[in-house]
């Protein structure tokens, strides 16, 4: 009998995909782990697999149609096969018994610094791979770690592990492994030039004159090396991927945080009181921002493909520098909570984030960013956008500095915004207008109250 | 003017190899040659000397039966029906070349080429001249035996490779000016059917490029067998008397010796006919040539003995591949392996570098021999003279060289070529497993012994 093939929901806040591509025509056969289709969610772009052997029978939509979750897409089954020419009527939240493909595949992938889901769902160490792919590494005893994927972001695909089964993990030759070895060389990081990719020994000694080339070996004190792996690793792709893609233009402006102050001063014992936790004045630049960002929703949306996203959440990623590397839990409807709410949902996010238990969702979903370096010497700086949201937040330290005030000079405690948005998204205007009316809510929180 | 992807000059081992590799790779193919396809190795060179050579090796496996139990009371041999057998062999392997071509519609072109810088080649068939183009050239043109321009030379009468094995009488001494692999060859073929053979080598040594132990071993094989070898020795000048004088000169002491017949063999010039008008550059006598065998003019290549080098037939041919894969856009940086053989009896056999050499590149260098003398195999057959040697770096054990001395060692060195190409150690070697008994085993032996674990060493 054939099987439906849905949109799959790839996260609580998906309504719709947008296809980008099918990998298969009708007709043609599908294996069970193969990629089928392509789509887009307000997020990111991921590979939907098979999770059914048979052959393609229908496809109802085609590319750059938007789909709702859980709508039927189309169907597999046996050749010859009859189904109906027109979609069946989606039902609310499909039955996941009868699916298809499968959204464990899907959530991994779903990946972003914000969200480093696979670390704890896996215990093959952080590696991306299909459910497929999982599969057949468990039966062959084959560990993922081990192989380079061909998907996105390096994901391992089934074929990957089947290549891997049959061309051996790493073709490398023996005196090639020894001299390795011997310089603490990962193989991994080698491209043979042998046969079939084979590593042979002038590609380990091309590696280490590449390697050396940075650093010198014949240094009294060489220098530690560590592998980009895990998050360091997502990390690292992020901020490339996003510096590389979107032209930053980032903005600062001056903040007197003189009633910040006081507001926070008179608000202490009534959140801590509430909550057992203290306010800080992260909590009121969110709540200040999220203010912001619900008159200036521009800043507030998610550049996708050729797509301006207008969220209607104003969701808060909040970065936290954990070991390693960097995770952005997000705090959700951030226009909808007081400060006391704030407070303990954005303290127990960070403890989360610290201690490696933040879930998948908390991770998601952001719409605007904000890094307070507050703690440390920094007036402003320029932060890197997290994709696909439009614009971030570099919050400074609290100063005194000598300004005029109404022709006068004063001491007033001084704060820097920075202000990067994504100029394909965003104009110089309309970023300015939001900064200022940031600056605004600050100087005057009371405003945050009308 | 008819215009071809390739076109090579030169129908030897380096030139046919390449034309029927570039044809198998979808080029179109021109083979200009304007003698016998299959060059110096299969006429002049490799094949004929092996072919007198499997001849001289039954007269003495005749003269040694006894020792097997086996009484041959007199025997005899036909100096012409060997030749007539050579010639056989040539032709069979000939024609195997020719339709070779065929199959890969090469077209063949019998005459002399001369190539121009713009790469159109006019080849002369008999009275006619034919014009072709091409996109690509491999010069192949080979080399012939260098005659050094001694006094009295032109006197007498001499052989060279390119004439001894056509030779119609066994001559009762032959006296043979250079102690290198195809004077060495000629003299064990000679001495097997009687003659008595005199070898004069300028060097301290004969088969000075090779190892030195399996030079000196070498020596001493053939001095028991009655060849007399002269090194170090100097020839002055040649006089014809009723014999042919050879007038040498040996630590500043002048002698002279008599002798039936004299052959040259103390080298080889390249063949540069038909290059006059290219403006290659040079490199001593020889085409110079980048890693990928281009000359100096883009799109013109030149391979084998053209360029020097090993001079040798394989090496010819495999330099001949690695043009055509430049051709073909691929581009090849590892250094060749280049196995190296000398059919003498016994045979010496070495690939990679030797120790000297191996020093020289700053290697440490860590190196076992292990002598066939107790080899069981070797002693069943009365072949237990010899040894195999690995040349090996200490860290890793990476084998950077191996000589072999002895019977059949023509045969086994490519195991040892296998194993430096795939990069294999000391330490697979040690392990894998050889059968028993063979004179193979003693590449074990030296593995083992080189880990210190050796069983019977």
């Amino acid at each position: 009998m054939a099987k439906e093939i849905f949109m799959p929901k790839l996260s609580s806040t998906m309504e719709v995909g947008t296809l980008l591509q099918w990998f298969k025509e009708e007709g043609d056969s599908v294996e069970m782990g193969e990629p089928l289709f392509e789509i887009m969610t307000d997020k990111i772009n991921i590979e939907v697999e098979s999770y059914e052997e048979g052959v393609l029978l229908k496809k109802y939509f085609n590319v750059d149609d938007e789909v709702e979750v859980n709508a039927c897409i189309g169907y597999i089954g046996e050749a010859g096969e009859k189904v109906s020419d027109t979609p069946p009527a989606t039902e609310a939240e499909a039955d996941s018994g009868e699916k298809v493909q499968d959204d464990s595949s899907v959530e991994t992938a779903g990946k972003t610094v914000g969200a480093n889901a696979d670390s704890y769902e896996n215990k093959d160490g952080k590696v991306r791979a299909t459910p497929a792919a999982r599969r057949v590494s468990r039966e062959n005893d084959i560990s993922l770690s081990a192989i380079s994927g061909s998907g996105p972001n390096g994901r391992v695909h089934q074929h990957d592990v089947e290549q891997a089964i049959a061309g051996g993990v790493l073709a490398v030759t023996p005196l090639a492994e020894k001299i390795a070895a011997d310089h603490g060389v990962d193989l991994s990081q080698i491209t043979g030039t042998g046969a079939r990719g084979k590593i042979e020994k002038q590609d380990v000694l091309s590696y280490l004159e590449s390697v050396n080339m940075s650093d010198q070996e014949t240094a009294a004190f060489p220098a530690e090396r560590i592998k980009l792996k895990g998050l360091r690793k997502a990390v690292a792709d992020k901020m490339v991927e996003s510096v590389q893609t979107i032209p930053h233009v980032t903005l600062t402006s001056d903040v007197d945080m003189t009633n910040v102050i006081a507001l926070r001063k008179s608000l202490l014992p009534i959140v801590e009181k509430e909550t057992g936790y203290r306010l800080s004045f992260t909590e009121v630049i969110i709540k200040a921002a999220a203010s912001a960002l619900c008159k200036h929703p521009q800043l507030n949306a998610s550049l996708i493909g050729e797509e301006i996203v207008m969220n209607k959440e104003v969701n808060i990623g909040l970065a936290v520098a954990v070991e390693n590397g960097l995770i952005v839990p997000s705090i959700k409807n951030v226009n909808q909570k007081g400060l006391v709410k704030l407070t303990q949902i954005s303290k127990e996010l960070g403890k989360k984030a610290r201690e490696n238990k933040l879930k998948p969702e908390e991770m998601r979903g952001s719409t605007f960013t904000i890094s307070n370096l507050g703690m440390y010497a920094i007036d402003a700086f320029t932060p890197i956008i997290n994709g696909p949201e439009t614009a971030i937040l570099g919050v400074g330290r609290i100063t005194e500095k000598a300004v005029a005030v109404d022709g006068e000079l004063a001491v007033r405690p001084m704060m820097v915004l920075s202000l990067s948005f994504d100029h394909r998204a965003v104009d110089g205007a309309p970023a300015a207008a939001f900064l200022t009316d940031l600056k605004a809510n600050l100087e005057n929180p009371y405003s945050l109250l009308v | 003017m008819t215009n071809f992807d390739v076109a090579i000059i030169g129908g030897g081992p380096g030139g046919y190899v390449s034309a029927i590799r570039a044809a198998k790779l979808g080029l179109s193919v021109a083979l200009v040659e304007g003698r016998e396809l299959g060059g110096t190795c299969l006429n002049r060179g490799c094949i004929p000397s092996k072919t007198l050579l499997k001849n001289a090796e039954v007269i003495n496996q005749v003269k040694d039966s006894k020792k097997f139990g086996i009484q041959i009371d007199s025997f005899s041999f036909d100096l012409d029906a060997m030749v007539e057998r050579k010639n056989q062999v040539i032709g069979q392997l000939r024609n195997g070349i020719n339709s070779l071509l065929i199959t890969n519609k090469i077209k063949l072109y019998n005459g002399y080429g001369t190539v121009d810088n713009q790469k159109v080649i006019t080849v002369e068939i008999g009275e006619e001249t034919e014009k072709l183009e091409a996109e690509s050239i491999i010069l192949a043109n080979g080399s012939k035996p260098f005659v050094p321009n001694l006094p009295g030379l032109s006197n007498v009468p001499y052989h060279t490779s390119d004439t001894v094995f056509d030779i119609e009488e066994v001559p009762g001494h032959l006296t043979i000016i250079g102690g290198g692999v195809i004077g060495l060859e000629i003299a064990c073929i000679f001495q097997s059917m009687g003659t008595k053979v005199e070898i004069i080598e300028m060097a301290d040594r004969i088969i000075p490029s090779e190892d030195k132990e399996a030079a000196d071993f070498l020596a001493k094989e053939l001095k028991s067998k009655g060849i007399v070898i002269h090194t170090s020795t100097k020839v002055l000048s040649f006089k014809k008397n009723e014999k042919t004088n050879v007038q040498i000169e040996k630590n500043g002491k002048e002698t002279s010796l008599e002798t039936d017949s004299v052959l040259i063999s103390v080298g080889r010039e390249p063949n540069l006919a038909g290059l006059d008008n290219l403006s290659v550059n040079y490199e001593g006598k020889f085409v110079k040539v980048d890693e990928s065998m281009q000359t100096a003019i883009k799109g013109i290549y030149a391979i084998g003995d053209l360029i020097g080098g090993y001079q040798l037939a394989h090496a010819a041919s495999e330099e001949g591949i690695r043009a055509v894969d430049h051709i073909l856009g691929e581009n090849h940086k590892k250094d060749f392996i280049m196995p190296r053989c000398i059919y003498t009896f016994p045979e010496i056999a070495s690939v990679g570098m030797t120790e000297e050499q191996a020093e020289a590149k700053g290697y440490q260098v860590k190196s076992q021999k292990v002598d066939l003398t107790a080899n069981g195999k070797g002693i069943a057959s009365s072949e237990n003279n010899g040894f195999m040697k690995i040349i090996s770096e200490k860290k890793y054990g990476e084998i950077l060289g191996v000589v072999m001395a002895g019977a059949h060692v023509t045969e086994m060195v490519s195991q040892a070529t296998s194993f430096m190409y795939l990069e294999g150690t000391m330490e697979e070697l040690e392990d894998m497993v050889f059968p028993h008994p063979t004179l193979s085993e003693a590449m074990f032996e030296a593995a083992a012994k080189w880990l210190d674990k050796g069983i019977h060493y």
